[in-house]
Formats: structure tokens, sequence, C-alpha cells
């Protein structure tokens, strides 16, 4: 047997979607149904258009979401604690830029006790002041604790520099923030985002059809919908004028760097095939990035880059904690790394590995439905389906090293990118 | 209930096959029955720094990853105080990859000076990261510190400083693979949309001549038992005070291991559990407060950890988990609360077992610790404890003398 020799590897050419039944409720609330599990769970989700985006004041978005676990008007906080908890669920509440919602986690044979406390809190939540005042200072607390760490510094200096203070994408929580937080505040946000009208419901898992009757009887009501306010127009983003950032901190041993600039989000055309050139540049372990700063030069434990996509922008990012005394020659490689991408075309053999690493990510990302309904939602939020999916395998597929090196072009300017260091 | 079949090549190595035909994927886990309690105290952090060599090219192989990620697979290992585990997933029709590509470096390493000086460089920077530029980084190293005097557990996973991996020799790479990387030292599993006896004849292929090594016995010192009360304080530029208890426990063998993990899930799990929804929501002496264990094969620790309120002081804090705790030791817990934190056990067995990855690592793990098939009989175990026996297993833990207490306090 001769080991220097690799087994034959078998491309993916197509993939098969496990199934996604969609309806609708019967006041319209659409309703996506991926029942193909093995395991006796069931995950069902709430996705609300409640994000930041939509908020008046900062944190606003982010405090009605948190709040939803403590109170509604059958339940006080304890007793949804001890609900869930009792029948071993899990309930997640989480909020972004774009949605805001819940997912409860269950073994599906309680799920049908759990529906009537889980849909409450979305229909009479009532926001006790001093559950709002506990959480206000612990999070005050935690704040606190997170400003001594050089990555979340650098995070919000870069979204900071990117969008100005007065983006919903660039504005960062400030302690001055958390004493401007009022009940009203959030019943107000409350009534107004989450409601019916503003509804996605994703069920995953094994469960029996029936299900779609308790959803039906809890979030199918015509009472439920409510007009939403119009979308806020666009805000302005104020993009700093200086690229270079860098906070210093004599005592640290390493510097946190962002790195990047605004770039195009998922609705763009060129953003499938961006996504496999992000891949080769700072996608994945095997990317040029961690080949470079890592594997040769143990410069960090990590680096990694991104383009991150909302509904009203995108940026690509760069991002790395190394040792202090190589935060510069750091900047140096990803510099050169940014201009071999822009001048010379990608062999045919790293090419390959990354279209092959990119075709099994893929399938990963469907495998199982409560994987499969992550993924799902991303594309929700763009209003995209699972032919979205067909469409990056296709493109991973046929992309040419020759399209790529244009988009490099058109994509990587390392003089136009943000600077952000701290430590 | 995990379903699987089992054999052992003549080189000693266990080979184990879970079929889920629900999958389109194929997961490989290798554990090495090896981790930080092996090393010598001049080197600690060594098993760890070794898990990132062993991907750094072996025998017949110049590295390990790229072949992985062109057959569509993803992998990644960690190391822990007793084992260093080892996982690839890739699309069920390219296993035989996983098969070349994991045999060959249980064969042999290529032991490249060069990558083990980058990897040592990684590994400094990994360490810096997480436990030198954090606030409380350094509280973990202090905690192994106070609550082990002999036995390795005194020092953590990455290492006592920053010197024991820089120093790290070739030599002792070497010999450390070929006590410990050996096929009777080792569990492979293997699941997902796979066919037991291809799996078997694939284990052969390229593992089956792959030498056997020495017999591993440990003799490792055994930590005395703890009889006095430990108390460190800390001052240093962290912006809230923080407390943390940690209480030792029982070696993962023994009876009461499953009384006393309850024991935790009462304190700590979700938004109802006693920490949180005393000292947090009640009593708003702390802002976050959890409880969670070592889950160590010797003996182990039980933490309670918490940042504390604004203007709290540290002995109202202290007291106030004190008395949380030595309630459990006087007070039987009711049959609500007993059935609820199995109920919450079984759920997240069940969650855990969603996934093929977790499931094959699972059966990797019970059968390092002598039964793969006792996967299958934990949530049996669990349902099996009494209230008598978590009273009992709270009077045995939630003492003054058993308990080494770090007191970190902000100076600013």
């Amino acid at each position: 047997m001769n080991r220097a020799l690799a087994p034959e590897i078998n491309l993916i050419d197509s993939i098969s979607f496990p199934n996604v039944e969609q309806l609708k409720l019967d006041n319209g609330v659409p309703v996506y149904l991926l029942n193909e599990g093995v395991q006796d769970v069931v995950k069902i989700e709430l996705m609300f258009k409640a994000g930041k985006w939509f908020e008046s004041k900062n944190l606003i978005a982010d405090f009605t979401n948190r709040m939803l676990r403590e109170g509604t008007k059958n339940y006080s906080a304890k007793q949804i604690a001890d609900t869930f908890d009792y029948y071993g669920a899990n309930f997640n509440t989480s909020a972004g830029f774009e949605t805001a919602g819940a997912s409860l986690f269950s073994l599906t044979k309680h799920i049908d006790l759990l529906l009537p406390v889980f849909a409450e809190i979305f229909t009479e939540s009532v926001f006790p002041e001093n559950e709002l005042n506990t959480i206000l200072s612990n999070r005050k607390q935690r704040l606190s604790v997170d400003l001594k760490k050089n990555d979340f510094l650098a995070n919000r200096n870069f979204l900071n520099a990117l969008f100005g203070k007065n983006h919903p994408y660039g504005r960062v929580s400030e302690f001055e923030h958390f004493e401007n937080i009022f009940v009203e505040d959030l019943k107000a946000f409350y009534k107004s985002y989450y409601s019916a009208t503003n509804l996605t419901i994703l069920v995953a898992g094994k469960f029996s059809p029936s299900l779609v009757d308790q959803l039906n009887k809890y979030f199918g009501s015509k009472n439920l919908l409510r007009e939403v306010p119009a979308a806020p127009a666009d805000y302005v983003i104020e993009s700093s004028t200086e690229l270079i950032h860098h906070t210093e901190k004599t005592d640290s041993v390493q510097s946190a760097i962002i790195i990047g600039n605004m770039s195009i989000n998922k609705t763009h055309p060129d953003f499938l095939k961006l996504s496999v050139l992000n891949t080769v540049f700072g996608g994945y372990f095997g990317s040029r990035l961690m080949s470079n700063i890592r594997e040769e030069k143990g410069y960090t434990y990590g680096i990694y880059s991104s383009f991150a996509s909302y509904p009203h922008a995108g940026f690509i990012e760069i991002a790395s904690e190394v040792g202090k005394d190589v935060r510069d020659a750091t900047l140096k490689e990803i510099q050169h790394e940014i201009n071999v991408l822009r001048t010379e075309l990608i062999d045919a053999e790293e090419l390959q590995v990354v279209k092959n690493y990119m075709c099994g990510k893929i399938l990963r990302s469907i495998d199982g439905p409560l994987k499969f309904s992550e993924t799902l939602k991303g594309l929700l939020i763009y209003n995209q389906d699972v032919t979205y999916i067909d469409q990056l395998l296709k493109t991973v597929r046929e992309v040419t090293s020759e399209e790529l090196l244009q988009l490099a072009q058109k994509y990587f300017d390392y003089d136009k990118m943000y600077k952000v260091t701290v430590g | 209930m995990i379903k699987f079949e089992e054999t052992v090549l003549k080189n000693g190595l266990k080979v184990i096959v879970h079929e889920d035909a629900a999958t389109t994927m194929a997961a490989v886990n290798i554990l090495y029955k090896v981790g930080s309690r092996d090393e010598d105290v001049q080197q600690t952090g060594f098993a760890h720094l070794f898990e990132h060599f062993m991907f750094e090219g072996s025998k017949n192989i110049p590295e390990f990853d790229t072949p992985l990620q062109n057959a569509g697979g993803e992998n990644n290992a960690f190391t822990s105080t007793d084992i260093t585990n080892y996982y690839d997933i890739l699309p069920a029709n390219n296993l035989e990859t996983a098969f070349w590509l994991e045999s060959d470096r249980m064969l042999s390493l290529a032991f490249d000076e060069e990558s083990l000086n980058t990897q040592k460089n990684v590994v400094m920077e990994e360490f810096k990261e997480h436990y030198i530029n954090q606030p409380y980084g350094d509280v973990w190293h202090k905690m192994c510190a106070l609550a082990y005097k002999v036995h390795p557990y005194q020092w953590p996973v990455i290492g006592l400083n920053l010197q024991h991996i820089e120093q790290v020799k070739m030599q002792s790479a070497k010999d450390f693979f070929f006590k410990y990387y050996r096929p009777n030292n080792a569990v492979l599993v293997v699941g997902g949309n796979v066919k037991a006896a291809e799996v078997f004849a694939l284990a052969e292929k390229w593992f089956g001549e792959i030498p056997s090594g020495e017999k591993i016995t440990r003799n490792l010192p055994k930590e005395p038992i703890q009889n006095e009360e430990r108390v460190l304080e800390v001052k240093a530029d962290v912006p809230v005070h923080s407390i943390y208890k940690a209480y030792k426990i029982g070696t993962r063998n023994s009876a009461d291991f499953y009384a006393t993990d309850l024991l935790r899930d009462i304190l700590s799990n979700g938004d109802s559990s006693r920490l949180y929804r005393q000292l947090v929501k009640e009593e708003k002496l702390f802002s976050s407060i959890s409880a969670y264990g070592t889950d160590s094969i010797d003996e182990g620790l039980l933490l309670v950890e918490g940042k504390l309120s604004k203007d709290v002081s540290m002995d109202a804090a202290e007291s106030a988990i004190e008395k949380v705790l030595y309630e459990m030791t006087q007070e039987k817990i009711s049959a609500d609360e007993l059935e609820k934190v199995k109920n919450k056990i079984e759920a997240y067995m069940v969650f855990s077992e969603v996934n093929v990855l977790n499931r094959v690592m699972n059966l990797a793990y019970f059968e390092m610790l002598g039964n793969a098939a006792d996967v299958n009989n934990e949530a049996e175990k669990y349902r099996a404890v009494t209230a008598e026996q978590m009273q009992a297993a709270a009077a045995k833990v939630f003492r003054k003398e058993n308990c080494n207490t770090i007191r970190y306090f902000s100076n600013n």
C-alpha cells in the first residue's frame, strides 16, 4: 500500500434538500416546516422584523427582546422559568441588526404543554420595571468587563469608524444609554414590532402535523395583526475620515486588529463569487491568511476574513489578535496577501481545494433539520429561499481564477481599508 | 439510544461504528488516552502543544488539513486534563480520505523542527489571548494551584507558563508520541452514513499494520484529602469584584457522581436554578453567577463563580453563596425540583444526540471510561438518583474545609 497516495475523492455535483413545507396561518403568518428529524425534538423559532434597525434610541430593540422572558399577563418571570425548566426546554432570545425573536427547543412530547406560555410571551408581555432594573444593572456590570477586552473594543471602534455613531450598525452601547431605557419605550417597541404582521415561524425536528393547528391557535388569529410603523428611511452613514484608529494599551501583551471597509451585501450579483474569493483569502482554516500568519509566522492563534452582510449594508472584515511585538508585521503581511490576491491568478490546485471544501460545507449546512433551519433563517432575512443554496453550489463549481482576480481588484483595496487596532 | 458495533484490531485499536442513514456525512473521531495529567511538572502544556503538532504533517503526508478540506471535510481537536480528541467530518463517500490521514499520523509524524517552532509560537499566542490578555484571565491558573498540591491537575491544560512551551524539544515530542499515540491507547469511532462491515475493513486496511506500544500504567500522585479551608485574595485591574469557590468532588467513576452532578444543575441550570433566582434576581447580590464542574476522571472540582453587583461586599457575597449551598445539606430537595433537573438532563441528552459528531464523540468518551455501551445507560443513572442521595452528596461536598476560594478584588 502506498501511503503517500491519497484515496480518490468523490466530488459533490448536486445536493438533495430536505423537504421544506411552506404554509400560512389563518392570519397570513408564513410558516416553514422541516419535519425530517430522527430524534424526538422540536425547535420553534419566531422571527420578527424587530432588530436594531427599527429602534429610535439605542438598545431598545436589544432590551425589548431580552425582557421577553421577564413576565407576561398571566405568568411571572419566575413562572416562565419554572415552566420551561421543568420540562427541560431551552428558551433563547436574540436580537440582531434586522430581526429579533426567540426560539424554543423542547422534547417533542412536551411541546403542547409549553406552547401556551411560549405564545403568551409574544402576545402579552408586560415588562415589569423591577425586572428591568435588575437586568439593566447586570448588563452595565457586563459592559464594564467587556470594555477591558481588546477584541471587544476593536469591534466597537471598527463599526463606529465604518458607520458613524448615528447609524444603527455603528452605534455601540455606552453606560449613559442604559440610564435612558424605560418600560414605556420597551412596551411601545413591542407593540409596534412584535406583531403577527411582522412574524415568520420556523419549525424543525420531528413533530406531529397537528402542531400546525396549535400554531394556528396561538399565532394564527387575525386579532394579532397590527399595523407596523413604516420602516425607517435609510440612515446616513458617517464614515470616519481617518483610516487609522489605534488605541494603545500599555499593559497588553497582544493587540486586537480589525481591518476592512464597506462592501456589497448578499443581494449583489457578485456576492456568491466573492464568497469563494473570501474563502481563499481568509475564510477557512486553510486560507492564505491562516497559512501565512498563523501556520508560517506563528503570529496569532487565529486570523479570519469575512464579508459581513446585512440588509442595508455589507462590509469586509479581517480580524485577529496577535502578539503586540508583531502587530505591524501582521499588518504588512495582510497587505501583502491582498496584493497577491489582486495581482496573481489563484492556481488551479488551491482553487479546487477551496471549491471542494465549500461544497462539503454546503452539505453540512443542510444536514439535519435543526442545522438546516439555521441556514434557512439566514436566507429568509433576505427574502431568499433554498434555490439560493443551489446557486451558491453552481457558482462554487463554475467560478474561474480569472473572474476571481477581477473581483479581487474590485473588492480588495488595502489602502482604502480602515485599520483598527487595540493593545 | 445510540446503536453501534465494535471490534478490536490485533494491535489493540478499539474500533466502533455507529450507522446513521439519515445523514449524508461521516464523522471520524479518534480519542487518545492522554492529557495534561500525563505531563511532567517541568513541561506543562505539552499534551496540548502536541495536539497542534499532530496537524503538521505525518510520515507520508506533508500536511493534514488540506487533503481533508479537498475531500469536503472539516476537522478539529481538543485536549483536556485526561484525553486528546481528534475529529473529522466529511461527506460519507469520501470517508477513506479520513482513514488515510488519521492512520498515517498514528503511524508516525514528520517531526519537522520548523513546524514545531511555529506551533510553539501559535500556542503561546493562544495562551496570551485566553489567559493573559483577558480580565480575570489568570484565575484558572491560580485555582488549579490552590486546589491541587500534588496531582497534575495543579496546572491548567494550556500549561503553567509560556517558558514551558517555549523550551519544548523535539525529543520530547518523539518520546510522547511513541508512548501515548499508539493504537492500543486509542479509540476510533466512525459514525454517519457508513456500513459497519466496510468501516471495519477500512480500519484493518489503514490501521492494522501500525505497531502497538507499551501498555500504559499510570502512577499519578494521589491528591491528599483536603482538610483545611483555603483562601486566596487577589487584587487586579478588573472592573468588578469576582468570587470563585471550588469544592473537591469524587472521581468520574465514583458512586455519587450522578447525585453530585445533579447538585450542580439545581444550583445553576436555567433561570429557575437556585443561584440565579436567589442571588441575582431576588437578593441582587450578583450580576452573574454560575456553577460548573471540571468533569475530570480523577478527583474533580465543582465550582461556583460569580461577579458581584455594584457596592456589594465580598463578605456578603460569599456568605450568600454558602447559605445557598449549605441549605442543600440541611434540607431535602423537593420532588418537583428533582424531577425538573432530571427532565433537564434527559432533554440535554436527547439534544446532544441530534448531531452525529456528538454521538461518535460520546461513544469514544464512554469507551475510554470503560465501556461504550454505558453511553446508553446514563439517562437511567440520573433517573435513579434520590433526594436523599443528593442531600448526602451535598453534605460531603459543601464543607468549608473542602473548599478553595479565590476572592478576586477590583482595584479600580
